[in-house]
């Protein structure tokens, strides 16, 4: 479970790089007015994701926050294309997506193209500013494999039941699972359903 | 079988945001809210100039002429009415907006277009933006609109 924002929790955005990305002005105006507020120091602002492509070939960014639903190159083909394509020193960035339209759907697909979170607009400053805290302190390890690049979808460390397909060796046994962890003999009776 | 590799990379966010300096949180956020409110009043006309240009591309005044083939141009309004509405707490302006980003959703992937439901939507948002509603009487809206969006075209 990830940590509420504190009043009290002090943070410093002063030297942090950020590269905002999105084709819609108001919605660029809205969040770098929070992010300045915040004490960004250094916010690029990118008007279209080939715009953001083509910084992230020549600059070092610390965090990516980027809209999805952009013409062109949407926010997902961006994450996918930054976490292959962009500089190698980009590659592992934080990226927080920014979305109006969040069905479970889009946000699992913000998820498989590398992202580490989504946002549903309308943004409001103490979710963005969880979210960035949540970035900093991410602890998932890096996954790549032939089709996916990009910090561990898994949110909790049980892995799929023994048997199913996608285990992996280092997944705990069922009987170091945690409290409310689905046991083996209710895996199973799920898959013993029509 | 593909070949998984797992690793941990530098998270160079972290290191920063620990740097000393910087703010509390609650001065973070007050800040933001501070920066925000010179853009209350062009958000709000951006928020309207949206419902109107909704209302007279795809509203009922345009029934001989809209067409479904430009969905994206509705759903990018709506998307822009979700943008600006964090000006409106409490409306549930956003909420409206979010069941008709549904709505053209599902009548795009079904190529079947329901313009009473749009037209539904339509005249929610106006009645959210204008009228004197209480918190009951926005939800029941919300309620409502999301059982029209939600409909599956082959039920209609």
């Amino acid at each position: 479970m990830r940590e509420p924002l504190h009043a009290a929790t002090r943070i410093n955005l002063e030297k942090v790089e950020v590269l905002l990305v999105d084709d819609s002005v108001p919605s660029l105006n809205l969040l770098s007015q929070v992010l300045l507020g915040f004490g960004v120091g250094n916010l690029t602002r990118a008007d279209g994701a080939r715009a953001a492509q083509a910084l992230l070939r020549e600059r070092t960014f610390d965090l990516v926050i980027s809209a999805t639903n952009m013409a062109g190159v949407d926010g997902y083909e961006l994450v996918k294309w930054l976490r292959r394509g962009a500089l190698e020193a980009n590659r592992y960035l934080a990226v927080i997506l920014v979305s109006g339209h969040t069905p479970p759907s889009q946000v699992f697909k913000g998820r498989d193209a590398g992202a580490n979170f989504t946002i549903a607009k309308p943004i409001t400053p103490k979710i963005v500013l969880e979210r960035i805290l949540w970035a900093a302190k991410e602890d998932r390890q890096f996954i790549e494999c032939g089709t996916y690049l990009g910090p561990d979808r898994r949110f909790r460390n049980d892995g799929p039941a023994p048997g199913a397909k996608g285990r992996r060796r280092e997944d705990p046994p069922q009987a170091l699972r945690p409290p409310g962890a689905p046991s083996l003999e209710s895996a199973d009776s799920e898959k013993a359903k029509p | 079988m593909s070949v998984m590799r797992k690793f941990r990379a530098p998270n160079r966010l972290s290191m920063l945001v620990r740097a000393d300096g910087g703010m509390m949180a609650k001065d973070a956020l007050a800040a933001a809210d501070a920066a925000l409110e010179p853009l209350r009043a062009e958000s709000l006309a951006v928020l309207d100039a949206a419902l109107a240009e909704i209302e007279a591309r795809f509203g009922r005044s345009a029934a001989a002429t809209r067409t479904g083939g430009v969905h994206q141009d509705l759903y990018t309004l709506a998307l822009r009415i979700i943008d600006v509405s964090g000006f409106l707490p409490g409306s549930c302006v956003d909420q409206a907006a979010v069941s008709f980003c549904a709505l053209v959703d599902n009548c795009a992937e079904a190529g079947v277009w329901r313009w009473e439901a749009v037209d539904v939507h339509i005249n929610a948002l106006r009645l959210l933006r204008t009228a004197d509603l209480d918190p009951d009487q926005r939800q029941a809206v919300i309620a409502g609109l999301n059982k029209v969006s939600q409909r599956r075209i082959d039920d209609a």
